[in-house]
């Protein structure tokens, strides 16, 4: 059965590499599968906040839109490399997440929960309103796609030749998000299984203990905050460099509703569930956007859509789809020594 | 007398009650101190003040760990842990979703500090660490004979169990102090035999107790001295025998006939 559940996993993963390359592949759905991984980095982002720290986020789209803008107005103005981006978009996204939750992590559930949603608002009001940096409402065009450019390789070793390969169509970007979503995850799953993952599911499960367990809450909350909002900040700088096209009213509240529905579908806390959630809610939002109007309904029909998903799973498997939380503690190296151990003191 | 813990003069006010009004006692290293009183005497209030969850309003909490007679009233419960007091709580708090062994672990965040970049890069310190956690939690737990549940999530534990836990949770940061807020509730009979046992040996750990506790047989049979709280004032203070003869203590908790007990 383990065996069974390997080889099909090593299958799809080959799939998944595979498609591209296929005669058959289509534009259409290369595209839905870079938006998806494009969701599922922002799913595992947002996650650290409700999943393991037990913190309500409605703002999460601010700091995918600073992410896009930071790149997007960086590639613009600067002509900058999109390898040098995306660090930059990163680290500030991180800062402003810093700012934000410096003053405000200290409020708990419902007023937490307003603040973050404030927040969102004030970005899409600043990028919409502040036309001086951000062209407004009519968004930020023109922007180059990703490229790699390894020129100075070629000089170094003496070639006076242009060695620069510019992304072109979906196929690049979807091996790009692949290896943006598998460093990503990489990087949730070692922090879930560390002491700061540790201290974050102390948080969500009980502060007071927590706190007297030696955590330092704030500045915990603060850690969660920053990687959380620098994910969310490097989603967005892919997908400015990805879609070349940014505007305000891609960052709008709803964007924020659809990644919290993504990971309470998937688990909260549980990193596999937020991929999970990412593709259901996705993969539903294409059908819909094609089925609803046939139907003759608008499209934005479809949020009532999420909203029925939503109440079905609360009502169902309120825990969402996977609901372990702390997986990877139980899958690391350490773990099983440990258990192999308990078992042969068992049968002594 | 070495004392490691001097509460002086504290009260507590929240609003118009006064929960704790101007108490004062030492707690000498090494021994058991019982801390009883009627519901709502402030037993618990006196412990959140000394765990840092409460700012007492007036009076000095001094604490000898490292230092002698350091001032900590008012300073933050991560602090005191790191200070080297803990505490497990009335109504058990453990983190529930989680594992025995990681509640344990939880326990020895103040004693470790791999940090955000240790814990991506998995560095060789940071993995060291991580061995050395997972021993020190196995022998906490082992300790208050948990060991071999370690890998079951810790709310199938049995009422007892998880008790104990909050116990190994508490001492897997190193006590010097440890502050148990009626670890013997609801246990049935066998198991406060075993609690009885388990907190002599934790004394042995150059652990010292305090102890808030309504089974008064289990009080006056453990504690080295008692401290009785009565609607925030301290109202008697001395050895078992003594405070079970006090006219005071009899009228406002053990009630008539406990003398003869």
């Amino acid at each position: 059965m383990r065996g069974t559940v390997t080889t099909l996993k090593y299958l799809l993963a080959a799939a998944a590499l595979a498609y591209p390359l296929m005669p058959f592949r289509d534009v259409y759905v290369l595209h839905v599968l870079v938006l998806i991984m494009v969701y599922m980095v922002l799913a595992m982002g947002l996650n650290i906040l409700p999943g393991f720290c037990g913190l309500l986020d409605l703002g999460f789209v601010g700091f995918y839109g600073i992410g896009a803008y930071t790149a997007g107005l960086l590639t613009i103005h600067y002509n900058m490399s999109f390898w040098l981006i995306v660090p930059l978009a990163v680290l500030n996204g991180a800062l402003f997440g810093v700012l934000l939750g410096s003053p405000t992590l200290r409020l708990v559930g419902d007023y937490f929960a307003i603040v973050t949603f404030g927040f969102s608002e004030l970005v899409v009001l600043f990028l919409t309103n502040e036309i001086w940096l951000t062209r407004g409402p009519l968004g930020v065009p023109g922007i180059a796609p990703v490229s790699i450019d390894v020129t100075w390789l070629a000089s170094l070793l003496g070639i006076s030749e242009r060695w620069r390969y510019a992304f072109r169509g979906e196929a690049p970007y979807y091996y790009l998000g692949m290896a943006m979503v598998l460093l990503v995850y990489v990087v949730m799953r070692r922090l879930e299984d560390s002491r700061l993952g540790r201290a974050w599911l102390a948080i969500r499960e009980d502060p007071m203990a927590a706190a007297s367990s030696g955590i330092d809450l704030f500045a915990y909350k603060v850690i969660a905050f920053a990687v959380s909002t620098g994910i969310g900040a490097l989603a967005g700088a892919f997908f400015a460099r990805w879609t070349l096209f940014i505007s305000p009213d891609m960052f709008k509240f709803w964007e924020s509703f659809l990644v919290l529905c993504m990971v309470v579908l998937g688990g909260l806390g549980n990193i596999n569930g937020a991929l999970v959630g990412a593709i259901i809610l996705i993969a539903l939002g294409e059908v819909l956007r094609v089925a609803l109007p046939k139907l003759g309904l608008p499209a934005e029909t479809r949020f009532l859509a999420y909203g029925l998903i939503m109440v079905l799973i609360m009502r169902f498997r309120p825990g969402g789809i996977f609901t372990q939380v702390a997986e990877s503690t139980m899958q690391s190296g350490l773990i099983k020594e440990l258990r192999a151990k308990l078992a042969a003191r068992r049968t002594a | 007398m070495d004392a490691i813990l001097a509460v002086d003069g504290v009260s507590k006010r929240f609003g118009g009650l006064m929960a704790l009004s101007d108490v004062s006692f030492t707690v000498e290293r090494g021994t058991i101190l019982g801390l009883i009183g009627p519901n709502g005497a402030g037993k618990t209030t006196m412990f959140n003040c000394v765990a840092g969850i409460y700012k007492p309003t007036d009076g000095r909490i001094l604490f000898s760990g490292k230092e002698r007679g350091q001032d900590v009233a008012g300073s933050k419960p991560e602090r005191m842990t790191a200070l080297g007091v803990a505490r497990t709580f009335q109504n058990i708090r453990l983190f529930s979703s989680l594992t025995v062994l990681d509640n344990v672990r939880i326990g020895r965040h103040c004693r470790t500090s791999s940090n955000f970049f240790g814990a991506v890069l998995r560095t060789r310190s940071q993995r060291a660490e991580e061995r050395r956690i997972i021993d020190a939690a196995m022998e906490c737990l082992d300790f208050v004979g948990l060991g071999d549940l370690a890998l079951s999530a810790a709310s199938s534990l049995s009422y007892g169990d998880q008790r104990r836990l909050e116990i190994a949770r508490a001492l897997a940061t190193e006590p010097r102090l440890l502050l148990l807020d009626e670890p013997a509730a609801g246990m049935n009979p066998k198991e406060t035999e075993a609690l009885v046992d388990l907190i002599h040996a934790i004394l042995e750990r150059d652990v010292t107790v305090v102890l808030i506790e309504h089974d008064m047989k289990l009080v006056m049979r453990i504690c080295a001295r008692l401290v009785v709280l009565d609607h925030g004032v301290k109202i008697a203070d001395g050895s078992p025998r003594e405070v079970r003869a006090n006219p005071d203590v009899i009228e406002a908790y053990l009630g008539k006939g406990a003398a003869h007990a």
